[in-house]
């Protein structure tokens, strides 16, 4: 899904959540509801089905009662003629339902020779009642159902219901009793009476029966045939077969077959001749007569009720669907209007800009935390940039004061090799490395006349901007002093006196100075606390030269120092450095120390003092290559040539 | 650098171990004036496990040195190692502090 944002596929999610759920919460209702119903449906029609059968089986045992007793009557006793003629119209006056009635005998049965004798009476369309005798060439009754089927089944039995074209056009069906006689111990078949029974009371019954607006119920014959039916068109003219073939509905066929069968069950039916949409059919047999009774209800009217529900709990789900799109589209917003605000203000903030405010979110959620906790991190993140800023700006101007606190170093220190012009009776070279702090080392060399070399190395204790003018002072004394034509120890102890004058801070000074006569090679040295020079004697190893003891500069005001002298030949070098020399450390801290030193002048002592001191900090650069240099690294080499 | 000092009778031991250079000079310096403003003026500093010794140590030294001496008191060393003698040699700190071989020939006195 493309990047369409927090709220569309909260709406979406939801949504669709709520709606499955809802669907499957209705179809389950919806087809357990229809099932209810249904179920109810079949109780009600089984019910109304039995109810209306024993009713219209109630009323057919009370008419059949009638032909019965006669029957028996006939059977039992003796009879005349006259009596028998009678008993017709007495049964018909006797009761509304009979229509016809009949005492019809065997040929001869009743009076010999007389072939048929079956006095009958019926009721006239106008309610009168007319008395006529059955049988003649074109009325041979024998023949009739009414007659032979009794005779045959030895029972009583229903004939199939017809139309009386005699009468008043109404269905008819007639139950007929056979009667006999019994003579030595037979019984011999006398004859039937038949009743001819009008149907409309029991198609009245039937037709009354409504269900919903086009249920219907209906009665079909032993043979399937229609004897009610809402219909009247198909009464008496159609069976179910007819309908079913008229369908083509081999389903149709065998409900009719098993109607006839007395077969009792509901089943559905698709719309058809019998109803005009889907429907479905209870049927029952009358088994005393042999018909069966059928109820059909439309699908739909059962249902409608249902699908009213239905139809209201689907709107009503839908609105409430709607309403949550609504519901789900404000949370959405309010949860996402802020988060949109925020992520617009983050982004500006993290392209550099944190000047750029963030949202005002006054509330307590985790939204709320959210932006007051970025809010607080974007002003801490410009304090410190701020303070790194201050920092970095601080750092520099230190950056550049040590730059000039070099400058200023490096700006004492005579530079000229050879400096001094004319004299060839002797070399000098100094090499100094400042540290990045610089560490206050100073040399310095001077003709403090025609004849006389002083030259000195000094080193000071503390590192940075102080050293390098604590250096600058010292050096300016201890030239000062050595060109008033002192011993080295006088000048020692006077610049001693002047450093310790305002010297709160402690900061001592180690230097080493001397005086070289020119002419002579005496030289004449003194030491305060510095490190041993070493001096190489022609034609000798080096050594270290033997100083006296001497205290620091710089602390002790009442310090004595001492001068000593030796005398230098031609050829003769003295290497005066600083403790940046031996106290560099290697990768794996260990020193350079005396030892290494020694090695390298051991190596160059045969070359000239500007070699060895190059030599000498060369060896020393490379012992300590990658490690950043602690200390300033001076040498100082002097040497005799002089004839 | 390793720092500890404490109390022995009428002394206060300091024991420095590793290395005293530019870096680690200051908190000696700062400890045993720390030492002092609580009221100790006898300071006896064992150096037996000072591996090394940088000019600032040597600084360090002779402020809290200094400092002691205003107020009347003593600091003394013990246990030099080697490279730590030969810096206190040629420093002639030898000759401003007195410096013993062991810590008890410093205690001693």
């Amino acid at each position: 899904m493309r990047n369409r944002g927090l709220g569309f596929k909260l709406i979406l999610f939801t949504l669709s959540g709520t709606t499955a759920v809802f669907l499957s919460a209705f179809l389950y209702f919806y087809m357990s509801a229809k099932d209810v119903v249904k179920r109810y449906v079949v109780r009600a029609a089984q019910h109304l089905t039995h109810a209306t059968a024993y009713q219209i089986e109630s009323m057919l045992r009370g008419v059949e009662k009638v032909p019965t007793n006669y029957a028996a009557l006939l059977s039992a006793g003796n009879y005349e003629a006259e009596d028998i003629a009678t008993l017709p119209e007495r049964m018909v006056s006797a009761n509304p339902e009979i229509y016809g009635a009949a005492v019809a005998f065997e040929p001869g049965a009743m009076t010999a020779g007389n072939h048929y004798f079956a006095p009958y009476c019926y009721r006239k369309a106008d309610g009168c009642l007319a008395n006529v005798m059955l049988g003649h060439e074109s009325y041979h009754y024998f023949t009739m159902d009414w007659y032979q089927i009794p005779k045959e089944l030895n029972r009583a039995a229903w004939t199939e219901p017809y139309y009386d074209e005699g009468g008043g056009n109404m269905i008819m069906a007639s139950y007929s009793v056979p009667f006999y006689k019994e003579r030595q111990g037979e019984k011999r078949f006398q004859g039937v009476v038949g009743t001819d029974i009008a149907l409309f009371g029991l198609q009245e019954i039937v037709s009354s029966i409504r269900l919903y607006k086009s249920g219907y119920a209906f009665l079909i014959s032993r043979n399937g045939v229609f004897i009610t039916h809402p219909d009247s068109s198909l009464i008496m003219t159609n069976s179910i077969f007819s309908i079913a073939d008229e369908e083509n509905s081999s389903l149709l066929r065998s409900i009719g077959k098993d109607m006839i069968r007395g077969g009792e069950q509901m089943v559905a039916l698709q719309s058809g001749l019998l109803l005009t949409s889907k429907c479905l059919l209870y049927y029952a047999p009358l088994s005393s007569i042999g018909w069966s009774l059928g109820i059909v209800v439309s699908e739909d009217e059962l249902y409608e009720s249902v699908h009213q529900l239905g139809r209201a709990v689907i709107l009503i789900g839908l609105s409430g669907v709607f309403l949550m799109t609504i519901i789900v589209m404000v949370i959405a917003r309010h949860i996402t209007k802020p988060l949109k605000d925020l992520s617009a203000t983050t982004v500006e903030i993290a392209r550099g800009n944190l000047n750029a405010a963030l949202p005002d979110i006054h509330r307590d959620d985790e939204i709320g935390i959210l932006a007051r906790s970025f809010e607080e991190m974007r002003l801490a993140l410009k304090e410190y940039i701020k303070n790194l800023t201050a920092t970095t700006a601080a750092k520099e101007r230190i950056e550049s004061e040590l730059k000039i606190a070099r400058n200023i170093q490096m700006s004492f220190l005579p530079k000229a090799f050879p400096p001094l012009p004319g004299k060839k009776s002797m070399e000098i070279a100094a090499r100094l490395e400042p540290a990045r702090e610089i560490g206050g080392d100073l040399y310095d060399y001077s003709l403090i006349d025609r004849n006389h070399l002083f030259f000195a190395v000094g080193d000071v204790s503390d590192k940075g901007i102080p050293a390098a003018l604590f250096m600058a002072v010292t050096k300016t004394l201890l030239k000062g002093i050595a060109e008033t034509g002192m011993d080295p120890s006088e000048i020692l102890r006077r610049c001693n006196v002047e450093l310790c004058g305002e010297n709160d801070s402690m900061m001592f000074v180690t230097v080493f100075c001397a005086i070289l006569d020119l002419r002579t090679g005496r030289l004449k040295y003194s030491n305060a606390g510095h490190e041993h020079p070493i001096i190489i004697r022609r034609g000798a190893l080096p050594e270290y030269l033997q100083v006296p003891d001497g205290f620091f500069l710089g602390v002790e005001e009442e310090s004595r120092y001492q001068t000593m002298e030796t005398q230098l030949r031609p050829g003769d070098k003295l290497i005066v450095y600083t403790d940046g020399v031996t106290e560099a450390m290697n990768a794996a801290g260990e020193l350079y120390s005396h030892a290494n030193l020694m090695k390298t002048i051991l190596s160059c002592s045969s070359l000239s003092v500007e070699e060895i001191a190059a030599e000498i900090l060369g060896s020393v650069k490379q012992y300590s290559s990658g490690v950043s240099q602690a200390d300033d690294i001076t040498v100082l080499a002097v040497s005799l040539t002089g004839t | 650098m390793e720092l500890n000092g404490y109390k022995q009778e009428k002394y206060f031991i300091v024991k420095a171990g590793g290395r005293m250079d530019a870096i680690s000079a200051p908190e000696f310096e700062k400890s045993c004036l720390e030492w002092i403003q609580q009221g100790e003026t006898a300071l006896v500093v064992d150096l037996g496990g000072l591996e090394y010794m940088s000019s600032a140590g040597l600084r360090s030294i002779l402020v809290v040195g200094k400092k002691l001496k205003s107020i009347g008191g003593s600091l003394s060393f013990s246990s030099l190692t080697p490279n730590v003698a030969h810096v206190f040699s040629i420093s002639s700190f030898g000759t401003l502090f007195p410096v013993y071989d062991t810590l008890e020939k410093a205690l001693g006195n």
